[in-house]
């Protein structure tokens, strides 16, 4: 028997989903608008955007570049990250190089990289890599550093060789920030999708976004819109539950990561 | 730190810088990429030295970093405020900490169209974006911040008689300073990304659509400027933030 209370704090969430609806539903009522539809209109035209095949096929086309991307951004900046939080001279020589690509908005790198790339898969997914690296390198960093010495001279001792203390000690002790830094990846590969098919209008879902913005369908742009939000809200309670398997152990210090935009 | 580390540290910080400019250089001169795609370095900074001095190209700075500090300010003064009364306010808590967790993780550029069909194609759509962008990490920062001020702090100051009202601006606020901070930093560079996306996608002055026209005209030069403009202001705004910080921290135990 679950007590009320955490019942209550469960369901907090969704309420909160809800009210978010029930404004939204007043003010456009209040506001009576033709571009500022209901949230029920909206609601009701997200089905009839889900069926129809082809904006099905561009969304699902949309995941799978944020997936590869997201893999493969963090199959690179794990190892970096940990790196350069383990040596000082990795991390002097990187960290300004980090620092000067930081505020460059990587969305923004569009228009350049297809000039050279064309406007397909390859640009996108590039630019989608480039967006989750930065937090993922920079928390792999924090957490790699701020392993304890007295561990990795331990382990030392017992005779393991420097990559083999890397993978058994600094890897699972750092891996609670890794995941942190992780999941503000995964948020910000879908902010990097959307923005990346909003300013290349070929294919996905930022681009049905905008299309019907252009059109002056409006019910859709709000529907879209839920769809997206709802698809961030999921992956990254889905996260959150995969981080709470796999570092059941760490108390997480924050309960929802800074660096979320 | 002594100060010679300090040096070398920075001696081999640049080293990956110019090593990026003189592949660039290089995968230029030996014709590896046509100018036309990538145009040597030496010509995108003289054009950038060329560009600052024009006033056509100070008012598309203008532009940019009022949306960006309109929208920036807004965002401090919403999340520090809405963060101490979450710390402050179990009643306020629980009804922001739900709202939090479901608009946190929500990618905010969604929401742009309908900011645009709401609040039209002008300054309000774009400060809006910021705001709300830049908005949680403080938001949350604070409220970290706050909620982790040391109970002994608060207790030592009711037993001198400060009234409760008064602790959370004597107390809680300046224990919470160096978490906020924090917080403003990362909301200061999610805000250049964020005003520079905007502009990108429907503006008709600023940093971000002078990109989208040089992509348009294909004129690659001018589009490595803009880019390059927005990384320079970021590093001097994270920079005066950083003096900032150390001005209100001065004293402070070192965090």
């Amino acid at each position: 028997m679950i007590p009320p209370g955490t019942i209550l704090s469960r369901a907090a969430p969704l309420l909160a989903c809800l009210g978010l609806l029930a404004i939204w539903q007043a003010a456009s009522l209040t506001l009576r608008t033709d571009s500022f539809p209901t949230a029920w209109e909206a609601v009701r035209t997200i089905p009839s955007i889900l069926g129809d095949k082809e904006s099905l096929i561009n969304i699902l086309a949309s995941l799978r570049r944020m997936a590869i991307g997201f893999g493969v951004g963090i199959a690179v900046s794990i190892p970096l990250g940990l790196l350069m939080g383990r040596s000082r001279a990795v991390a002097s020589f990187f960290n300004p190089l980090l620092m000067i690509v930081y505020p460059v908005p990587k969305a923004a790198l569009m228009p350049i990289i297809m000039l050279w790339l064309g406007v397909g898969e390859l640009a996108k997914i590039l630019v989608i890599f480039l967006g989750v690296s930065l937090p993922v390198i920079y928390h792999s960093f924090q957490g790699a550093k701020a392993v304890e010495e007295k561990m990795l001279w331990s382990g030392a001792a017992m005779g393991l060789s420097a990559a083999q203390r890397m993978i058994r000690i600094v890897l699972p002790a750092a891996l609670p920030e890794i995941l942190t830094g992780c999941r503000t990846g995964l948020v910000l590969a879908l902010i990097t999708m959307v923005t990346s098919e909003m300013i290349a209008r070929q294919s996905g879902a930022g681009n049905i976004l905008f299309n019907s913005l252009d059109m002056g369908q409006y019910d859709t742009v709000y529907a879209m819109i839920i769809i997206i939000g709802a698809m961030g809200i999921g992956l990254d309670a889905a996260f959150e539950k995969l981080r709470g398997r796999l570092v059941k152990w760490s108390e997480p210090g924050f309960e929802i990561p800074l660096s979320f935009a | 730190m002594n100060p010679r580390t300090l040096t070398s540290d920075i001696l081999l910080g640049i080293v990956p810088i110019a090593l990026s400019v003189a592949l660039w250089q290089g995968i230029v001169s030996f014709g590896y990429a046509p100018v036309t795609l990538l145009p040597p370095p030496g010509q995108v900074f003289m054009r950038l030295a060329q560009q600052l001095l024009t006033g056509t190209f100070q008012q598309e700075i203008g532009a940019t970093l009022f949306r960006l500090f309109a929208g920036f300010s807004i965002a401090v003064v919403l999340g520090v405020g809405i963060g101490l009364a979450a710390a402050a306010n179990p009643a306020v808590n629980a009804v922001v900490r739900p709202i939090v967790r479901v608009l946190a993780p929500l990618p905010k550029v969604a929401l742009y169209p309908a900011l645009l069909l709401l609040l039209g194609f002008g300054h309000q759509s774009k400060i809006t974006l910021v705001a709300a962008d830049a908005l949680f990490p403080i938001l949350l920062s604070t409220y970290y911040g706050a909620s982790m001020v040391e109970q002994k702090l608060i207790w030592s100051a009711m037993a001198a008689g400060t009234p409760r009202r008064q602790i959370l601006f004597k107390v809680v606020l300046p224990a919470a300073v160096p978490s906020i901070l924090t917080g403003c930093r990362i909301g200061l560079v999610i805000s250049c990304i964020v005003v520079f996306l905007a502009e990108m996608i429907t503006s008709t002055d600023g940093l971000g659509h002078l990109l989208v026209t040089a992509a348009r005209t294909f004129k690659t030069v001018d589009m490595f400027v803009p880019l390059i403009t927005i990384s320079l202001l970021g590093l001097i705004l994270n920079g005066l933030l950083q003096g900032l910080r150390s001005w209100l921290l001065r004293g402070f135990p070192e965090v």
